[in-house]
């Protein structure tokens, strides 16, 4: 089959890979730019291990094909990071212990930094909607929810102190 | 309408495999910089062995957390620790690397007692320094390893622990089948809805004796992640077999708890110390699910005046309970 030039935008860089047409952005991440953070749990949208942020959306990338993705900018667990910083949302997560085998971890933190970037300051059920297309098998959600908490209150207090 | 229940759920678990020797190694070496490297086979799965034992080996060694190594489940180099199965890793493995890491210790404190001419059974490592009498006996554990060194001494220990069972009797089922056990208590909230027999789980508190938690985060980890699946399993999961073939093998059609399904979870450690584990530590991992389901289900019997004996407490199995408890009210 003929290739399928796919252009798009990876954590900031962009990219230019020939990729099969019926390949899932997941399998280009992955196998082709070998960004492994993101995780394959399901492969049909019922789990969210495989989450990224695509044009600010959050989606499962086992659902969307390559050439769905041309022209657009994606985020993946990789590029959250900055020179070496953790993302508040790392942080967190490792303070609040919300990892535990790690497999949903990924999707979990870009599922929460797309509904922070919506919703700056949630509450406890807002939350827990906002990863509830996330699965976890480990932790129970208690501490995952308890991290974005607080990630969200440092956000905040930043934002106060820049506001100032 | 909706209707409020609680119930509790109680048990108690055996830590370790049933009835069968279950060793775990594990070796212990003291580096030139006073740093140590630990090697286990227990594979850590996420529930947090790995961070356990290098609390349990920077604890014996006198050393910092951050100056342990721990290199796990890698059978081309580690011994073997046996499964992360049975909830026997903290007490199995972590005995194992105590044990190894007392007798690296013992090198470091014979050698400490020789240089400063003390009584070695007087002597302690902590915080990177020999101490004697409650005191720092002024010689610094990277001095007394280096003396070591020169002398041609390895500061190495190994360490193994198998746990004290018997076999059972084959006539009378008698033995020992657990060296220790784990006890736990759970009580649950729910509020069942009559009209459409879906149960909410409102509450759950879950007090879970675990000897000693070596890492009370991880434990607490440990029992809200339980406690999740018992929610999907008094609730929601099911697996469906129909002539051998399983007819919901998709999350799809096999439901578990998301986060809008999970209550919030007042876990409860307590430490009744185990003179056996390390430190006094005992297992936390199944037990933490074990209660759950039954405390749930006596939850909504308590609800409803019903007794349901299938799980999972479905809606259609709630609203048929109700229907039929209404019906032989009626005769
Ligand atoms: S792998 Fe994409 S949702 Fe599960
Ligand atoms: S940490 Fe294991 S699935 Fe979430």
């Amino acid at each position: 089959m003929e290739k399928f030039q796919l252009k798009m935008k990876v954590n900031g860089r962009t990219v230019t890979v020939a990729v099969e047409p019926g390949l899932r952005l997941l399998d280009v991440l992955r196998d082709v730019l070998h960004l492994t953070g993101t995780k394959e749990g399901c492969g049909e949208g019922e789990c969210g291990a495989c989450s990224v942020i695509l044009d600010g959306e959050l989606v499962d990338s086992c659902l969307v094909l390559a050439p769905q993705a041309h022209g657009k900018e994606v985020v993946t667990i990789e590029g959250i990071s900055r020179e070496g910083e953790l993302d508040a949302l790392q942080r967190a997560f490792l303070t609040a212990g919300a990892v535990q085998c790690g497999y949903c971890t990924p999707g979990m933190i870009l599922a929460a930094k797309a509904l922070l970037s919506r919703n700056p300051n949630p509450g406890r059920q807002e939350i827990a909607r906002g990863i509830s297309g996330n699965l976890c098998r480990c932790t129970g959600y208690a501490k995952i929810v308890k991290a974005v908490e607080l990630a969200a209150a440092e956000l905040q207090q930043k934002e106060g102190a820049a506001g100032v | 309408m909706k209707k409020r229940g609680y119930g509790i759920g109680s048990m108690w678990y055996g830590i370790g495999s049933t009835a069968a020797t279950n060793p775990s190694g594990a070796f212990v070496d003291f580096l030139d910089d006073g740093t140590a490297i630990v090697m286990s086979g227990c594979a850590d799965i996420g529930q947090g062995s790995t961070t356990v034992l290098a609390q349990i080996a920077a604890e014996t060694l006198g050393v910092g957390l951050e100056d342990v190594v721990v290199i796990t489940a890698d059978t081309g180099m580690t011994p073997d620790s046996g499964p992360s199965s049975a909830s026997r890793q903290t007490y199995i493995s972590g005995n194992a690397v105590r044990l190894a890491a007392e007798k690296a210790r013992e090198q470091v404190i014979a050698k400490a007692a020789e240089m400063l001419d003390l009584d070695p059974g007087e002597i302690r490592l902590r915080d990177g320094q020999v101490w004697y009498e409650e005191e720092p006996a002024g010689k610094t554990m990277i001095e007394v390893i280096a003396q070591c060194r020169g002398e041609g001494i390895l500061t190495l220990g190994h360490g193994t622990f198998n746990p004290a069972t018997t076999k059972l009797d084959p006539a009378t089922g008698q033995g020992v089948p657990y060296a220790t056990y784990a006890f736990a208590t759970q009580i649950a909230e729910v509020e069942v809805d009559t009209e459409t027999g879906i149960v909410e789980v409102k509450k759950i508190v879950a007090a879970h004796d675990v000897g000693a938690a070596v890492n009370p985060q991880n434990v607490e980890g440990q029992i809200e992640g339980g406690c999740s699946m018992g929610v999907g399993y008094a609730l929601l999961e099911e697996v469906v077999v129909d002539g051998g073939e399983i007819k919901n093998p998709g999350l799809s059609s096999y439901l578990i708890p998301t986060a809008l399904d999970m209550p919030e979870v007042f876990p409860m450690i307590v430490e009744a110390q185990e003179p056996s584990g390390p430190y006094g530590a005992k297992g936390v991992g199944e037990p933490a699910l074990v209660p759950t389901a039954a405390a749930i289900a006596n939850a909504v019997a308590d609800a409803l005046g019903i007794r349901l004996y299938d799980l999972p407490l479905t809606p259609e199995r709630i609203v048929a309970a109700i229907k039929a408890a209404a019906s032989s009210q009626h005769e």
